[in-house]
């Protein structure tokens, strides 16, 4: 409990010095709950995601870092391997792979890794991966650029 | 090169001497013998060179005086004793000319050989220019070693005896193979000689320095160097090539010990950088001996609660997810090195 307390706030820390260092996430600690974190990241570029800015919802244990934050997508994302109504990312790390090494920035980039690089082949949207994996990489774009349009984009006006 | 050298030597001797008559006369009983020895040597060199004699007797004379007129004398010396090598028995080291005085100061006396060196230095005389030079920058050597020694009376005089018994003994040797004996003789010589530790050092490192000038200037005759400057290559004597690299590796340790005096900061500093003072898992301060664990070959330190709870959770390593041995790697002398700079570094940025 206290053990994550301080590496939390050590974190916290972190980030604060190293904001400038990564512009494509923003990681911010719930004012009141040092347990709860929002991350705002933008899509990767050369991806359908570009020019979209996702929002990640943490939640972190108790037990954090021997074991890994709950992260899930807050922001609507055509992703194979992101619950398209959940928000729920398959990601190693974030399971079994976890290492108590990683910190909840290391775990930003590697959803920004994972945005560049779909697994199709462990799909949580069984749609996106479908097309993937069927070889439609257009089809799977298009679908992409347009959720991270219509749902990422900033609201202009 | 070889005027150079000689430039350096050559003034020690003069200066040498009148510090020597002025403390003889307050001298103890072996002073007394030496200084006798040396007169005795004197009234024989006196025959060659007065001049040389005129200046150490005459009243103060400015030390340039000396300097160059001395060089004059050294180097007329030279000269007549390549002509006429092994005129008496005096010669015995002569390959040098009259450079090598202080170590034939007593030769003479102490060596009954005298006369079976003369061979050798016919064979001296046969040398080229560059070794001549060369083993005048050797005596000059010992000319600043007996320079040094001057400061403290009492081993010096112990040191003259001494050489001049190793040289004598040298004499005997065959002098084509010189240099080897030369070596071995002064590695007797410096155990005999009852240096205090400080002063060896001090007079062997800049001897150091000053042979690695040599070496470096006159490196078509290396093994030529070797006699002058046996103290220095004592380990090995005949592997001198080997050596070589032995000079600028102690050195470097000289300068990381000042370093290590003086610049701690800057260097505990950077260090620190790469050496965790806190346990990357829980962010608690590493203690002595969490610095000291090494669970993991990569390097990656944790404190010991947390290896007990990866050893718990699976066993491996957080960071390059190897897992963990059985028995963790003690940390080694240097790494416990590193600990230490650690904790400079710790208490540096505590007082920043």
């Amino acid at each position: 409990m206290q053990a994550s307390r301080a590496r939390l706030l050590k974190e916290y820390k972190e980030v604060q010095r190293e904001k400038v260092a990564d512009p494509d996430i923003q990681l911010v600690c719930d004012d009141s709950n040092i347990f709860k974190w929002t991350a705002l990241v933008k899509g990767p570029s050369e991806t359908p995601f570009e020019g979209g800015v996702f929002q990640l919802a943490f939640s972190v244990p108790e037990q954090y870092p021997l074991q890994p934050p709950q992260v899930r997508f807050l922001t609507k994302i055509f992703h194979p391997n992101v619950h398209f109504k959940t928000g729920e990312i398959c990601l190693d790390i974030l399971k079994n792979a976890w290492s108590p090494a990683w910190t909840l920035q290391s775990v930003c980039r590697a959803i920004i890794a994972l945005m560049a690089h779909p697994e199709p082949d462990s799909p949580l949207n069984c749609d996106s991966g479908n097309l993937l994996r069927s070889g439609d990489v257009r089809g799977y774009q298009s679908m992409a650029r347009m959720y991270t349009r219509l749902a990422a984009s900033p609201k202009k006006g | 090169m070889a005027s150079g050298s000689i430039n350096v030597s050559i003034p020690s001797i003069p200066r040498d001497f009148g510090k020597k008559k002025r403390a003889n006369r307050s001298a103890k009983l072996k002073q007394c013998k030496l200084d006798a020895r040396r007169e005795q040597w004197l009234s024989q060199g006196a025959v060659k060179n007065k001049g040389c004699k005129e200046e150490l007797m005459g009243p103060r004379v400015s030390p340039q005086q000396i300097h160059e007129e001395e060089r004059k004398n050294a180097l007329e010396n030279l000269q007549m004793r390549r002509r006429g090598v092994g005129e008496d028995g005096n010669g015995d080291g002569d390959e040098n000319g009259s450079i090598h005085h202080d170590f034939d100061l007593d030769s003479p006396l102490n060596s009954p050989t005298g006369s079976s060196v003369l061979g050798g230095n016919e064979s001296g005389t046969n040398f080229t220019a560059s070794s001549s030079s060369s083993t005048t920058s050797g005596s000059s050597v010992g000319g600043s070693i007996t320079e040094e020694d001057g400061e403290e009376n009492d081993n010096c005089l112990d040191d003259w005896e001494a050489m001049a018994d190793a040289l004598a003994a040298n004499d005997d040797d065959n002098k084509l193979e010189n240099h080897f004996d030369e070596n071995n003789s002064c590695l007797e010589l410096q155990s005999s000689l009852e240096y205090e530790p400080a002063v060896q050092l001090d007079c062997n490192l800049p001897n150091l320095g000053f042979k690695n000038e040599n070496l470096t200037q006159e490196g078509k005759v290396p093994p030529r160097v070797t006699p002058g400057n046996s103290r220095a290559w004592r380990p090995d004597d005949a592997l001198r090539p080997q050596s070589l690299p032995n000079l600028p590796k102690q050195r470097s340790f000289k300068n990381i010990d000042r370093h290590y005096g003086q610049g701690v900061l800057p260097w505990g500093c950077a260090s620190g950088v790469n050496v965790p003072t806190s346990c990357p898992i829980c962010t608690e301060d590493l203690d002595l001996t969490d610095t000291s664990f090494l669970p993991c070959s990569c390097g990656f330190q944790v404190c010991l609660f947390c290896h007990k709870k990866m050893l718990e959770l699976d066993g491996r390593c957080p960071n390059c997810r190897e897992l963990y041995k059985n028995d963790p790697v003690k940390v080694e002398t240097s790494v416990r090195r590193g600990s230490l700079t650690l904790r400079l570094a710790r208490s540096c940025s505590m007082r920043s």
